[in-house]
């Protein structure tokens, strides 16, 4: 918890990574999926966006690389203001990670697939090999390099997908409901990833559902229809079950409980694991 | 039983180089009207057994019998139309097997294909929408065009729709957000209880199955490691560790409680609900004690 | 890369059991021989070599000496021999046809068996049996291709050979990537098939079980899931690539660079002498 805290407050100095003044996007004018949105992302944090779906969530992050066309106002990436000309320049600044690991998955194979996006910045060929293997290592995958997509498990898939983006050496980088078709076990691990890149200064902006990805984040954005309906830390996005059941979500097990325990009139706070909770309970000196 | 295995294995392309074998001597019942949750790690086997309920394929060694069906290694195969009537299998993703321009013709396509006639189709396909706490207005509308949450029900009403007494499903509630994960939960677990369907879930996510599902059957690699009622997993949940499954914070929570209070015969609380409840019940217990301390110092 | 061991190759054992077979024909297999090392520019010019060769004979000493020069170059790529004979197995009742049609059309030469009107000649049947030998050796030894040259760097060098093309306004860097996407998503979209066709057969539609009438109607409710996945997986795929900043025809390195060497020189060498040696005989 304190951690987290101390997170929180430094980041809140320092350049801006992401920033949005009255952002739409609509097919519709009369009818947009995003309307008049703006905000402020510091470089190096931890962002978890949240929404049930239709809120514009997906919509947004791809306005962040023009994959989609904003229909109005201003988007400035690591202080580039995008437009036509700096298109290319912006999707190498952001570096975004899909929801399938399957359709993301451009190359034959896995060294293929690292090298369709490190072949496209016209690199060396030393340098390819340089950041083929310092990437592959650091997620784990240097023994997978020749494997066919067919041949991976669904969490390899999404790491070679992460590895991809990684390589290309981007200051910030979108994950687009990444984990939402992983298993329980890779779900753990690309949180460990995050964890991680957190620490190695990236700017993480994450679309998430995942209760436990949201708490290990320093700050949510809740989209609602189109539009901002709150920016707040994890534990106050936990507080507020009016807001969760708005965006869909479940707070953490340990949350739950504590919320539960509370309304029976016991009041100890949030644990922050099963030991804790026994402990605060029931110390061990007491009951004997 | 609804459901037995008698040593079955499954070996995919046996006859040539690349054989591999997904499923060993698997050994287990599953009696009718129940909730089973199956759960194991990438690769271990479980969409193969999904698989093997309704025909879909066919044990290459031991005997699957579902309801009065027996299919057997090494046999000719009964037809398998019937088996599959009564037996829903509900894939992974099913919204991406929809094909008709409305949902009602998508839900119609099932019963219409085990015979039934046009109106008995329509009404089972009604009865499914409700039963999915989908609203009947949906029924005329493109499947393209509903929500997913919404999609994902109506992919699973399609089969519900053939009025199978099991249904099977695999992963039922991948990708979608918990507040539709819990209502989905919530809306198969009422067809066990309320109508009295044997309901076999594959998941990843036992977190939100265990606080519902009347029985486990954990595979690793092919083989069977557990299979018994929630209470038994409770009182060892390192198996999950040992198949490299997380162990849910329900049962970690669960299990810390029931050790420093010694309940190890209680019908496990894996809801937070639950949990509270009891925690407090015997919290006050406990502070009704130093209550009486106090009173005794005055 | 480049293990020496590998005989099955390493990818198929591990891959989802439904692709095995049908995955055989174009995935490389490893084994590191001089084959594999070639340039793919000088393999793919060495192939239509081949299929001109092939053309050119007109013997049974020319087709003997192709006999023995694909056995020979098929043996130094140390793949089994197996494999390439498998690569010719789709089409054996192909060559069936041929050689039936081949026997009981060409009336020339002496008549080897005569019943009333109906002949055989002794013409028809060593056409035929050309026609036989020329298919498989076409088929069996081309596959040699494919096994030593993983698809990338066949791509690769199709872009090589077609790049002259460019000055009449064809871009080969766009044909062969269409290539490459579509050879990275045949597999999973045929594995899509499966999983549809399943799930349709749960419902009571069984391709296997239906009267011949039936399959027509239920192909609507397989092509439909199939075309919808199809397009959804473009649509990723084009986020994918674009994020990360792909732009067509936009200047681009290469990590694996085309390089021609003697062995490439000589390979081609051969597959010419060979041409001539086939003419002659």
């Amino acid at each position: 918890m304190n951690e987290r805290d101390r997170k929180g407050h430094s980041a809140e100095h320092g350049p801006d990574a992401i920033v949005l003044k009255d952002v739409s996007f609509g097919y519709d004018p009369e009818n947009p999926i995003l309307h008049g949105l703006s905000l402020r992302i510091p470089q190096g944090q931890w962002v978890s966006l949240v929404g049930e779906s239709g809120s514009g969530k997906s919509t947004l992050v791809k306005l962040l690389n023009a994959l989609l066309p904003k229909s109005a106002g201003e988007i400035t990436v690591c202080g580039e203001k995008l437009s036509e000309e700096s298109i290319l320049s912006i999707r190498r600044t952001i570096g975004m990670v899909f929801q399938n690991p399957d359709n993301q998955f451009v190359g034959e194979t896995v060294e293929e697939d690292i090298l369709f996006g490190l072949e496209g910045l016209c690199l060396s060929r030393e340098e390819m090999d340089r950041r083929l293997r310092l990437y592959a290592g650091k997620l784990g995958i240097s023994g997978l390099l020749a494997k066919h997509p067919g041949e991976l498990s669904g969490g390899q898939k999404q790491r070679v997908a992460i590895v991809s983006i990684l390589a290309m050496e981007p200051g910030v980088v979108i994950f687009d409901e990444a984990s939402s078709m992983l298993d329980e076990e890779s779900r753990n691990g690309l949180l460990d990833i995050l964890r991680d890149m957190h620490a190695e200064g990236y700017t993480i902006l994450m679309i998430t559902h995942d209760a436990d990805e949201i708490l290990a984040s320093q700050r949510v954005l809740a989209l609602c229809g189109g539009g901002l309906a709150g920016d707040m830390t994890p534990a106050e996005l936990f507080r507020s079950p009016g807001l969760m059941e708005e965006c869909r979500l479940h707070a953490p097990y340990a949350w739950e409980l504590s919320r539960k325990l509370e309304a029976l009139g016991l009041a100890i706070g949030v644990p922050a694991s099963e030991k804790e909770l026994v402990e605060t309970l029931w110390p061990f000196n007491c009951s004997k | 039983m609804a459901i037995q295995l008698q040593q079955v294995s499954y070996t995919y392309s046996e006859r040539s180089l690349w054989r591999q074998t997904a499923l060993h001597g698997i050994d287990f019942e599953l009696p009718q009207g129940t909730m089973v949750g199956i759960a194991g790690a990438t690769g271990s086997g479980k969409s193969t057994l999904l698989q093997l309920l309704n025909g879909i394929l066919r044990p290459t060694q031991g005997t699957v019998s579902v309801l009065d069906i027996t299919l057997r290694a090494g046999e000719k195969a009964p037809k398998l139309l019937p088996l599959r009537r009564r037996v829903g299998l509900v894939f992974q993703f099913p919204e991406q097997q929809m094909f008709a321009e409305t949902v009602e013709k998508d839900l119609c396509f099932g019963p219409l294909n085990f015979g039934m006639s046009p109106d008995e189709a329509r009404e089972r396909a009604c009865r499914a929408m409700l039963d999915m706490g989908l609203d009947l207005a949906l029924l005329e509308r493109n499947p393209f065009r509903l929500s997913g949450g919404q999609m994902r029900k109506a992919a699973i009403a399609s089969v519900l729709a053939a009025d199978p007494e099991i249904v099977v499903l695999d992963e039922p509630t991948a990708s979608l957000d918990p507040v539709s994960r819990k209502e989905l939960i919530g809306l198969l677990t009422r067809l066990c209880r309320e109508r009295g369907r044997t309901v076999i879930i594959v998941t990843h996510r036992m977190d939100e199955l265990l606080p519902y599902a009347d029985r486990w059957v954990i595979l690793d690699q092919g083989r069977s490691v557990f299979q018994g009622s929630v209470r038994e997993l409770a009182a060892d949940p390192s198996l999950l560790t040992r198949c490299g499954l997380a162990v849910p914070d329900s049962l970690r929570y669960w299990r810390a409680v029931a050790d420093r209070l010694g309940l190890e015969d209680e019908e496990p609380r894996l809801t937070p609900e639950g949990l509270a409840e009891l925690i407090v019940s015997r919290e006050s217990g406990s502070s009704g004690r130093v209550g009486e301390k106090g009173t005794g110092h005055e | 890369m480049c293990r020496g061991k590998a005989v099955v190759p390493a990818g198929l054992a591990k891959r989802g059991p439904a692709m095995n077979d049908r995955l055989l024909l174009g995935r490389s297999i490893e084994t590191g021989s001089w084959v594999h090392k070639l340039d793919p520019r000088s393999k793919l010019i060495g192939m239509l070599l081949y299929v001109a060769a092939i053309l050119l004979s007109r013997s049974w000493p020319a087709m003997a000496l192709l006999a023995v020069f694909s056995v020979v170059v098929a043996v130094s790529t140390r793949i089994p021999l197996q494999y390439y004979l498998k690569a010719a197995k789709p089409l054996r009742y192909l060559m069936l046809f041929i050689f039936i049609v081949q026997l009981l059309t060409v009336k020339e030469g002496a008549a080897l068996l005569t019943i009333g009107s109906f002949s055989l000649h002794e013409a028809g049947l060593r056409l035929g049996a050309f026609a036989v030998i020329r298919t498989f050796l076409l088929v069996a030894f081309t596959a040699l291709l494919t096994f030593t040259t993983t698809p990338a760097r066949l791509n690769q060098g199709l872009e090589g050979i077609l790049s002259p093309l460019r000055f009449i306004g064809f871009s080969p860097g766009r044909f062969t990537l269409m290539v490459s996407l579509a050879l990275r998503f045949i597999p999973t979209i045929l594995d899509e098939v499966q999983i549809v066709l399943k799930a349709q057969a749960s419902r009571g539609a069984d391709l296997s079980e239906l009267p011949f009438k039936e399959k027509g109607r239920m192909l609507v409710t397989l092509l439909v899931p199939v075309i919808a996945g199809a397009f959804r997986r473009a649509q990723d795929l084009v986020y994918s690539m674009e994020a990360r900043g792909f732009r067509m025809d936009a200047p681009r390195s290469r990590y694996h660079r085309l390089r021609w060497g003697w062995a490439d020189t000589f390979f081609i060498a051969m597959f010419i002498m060979l041409g001539i040696a086939a003419a002659i005989l």
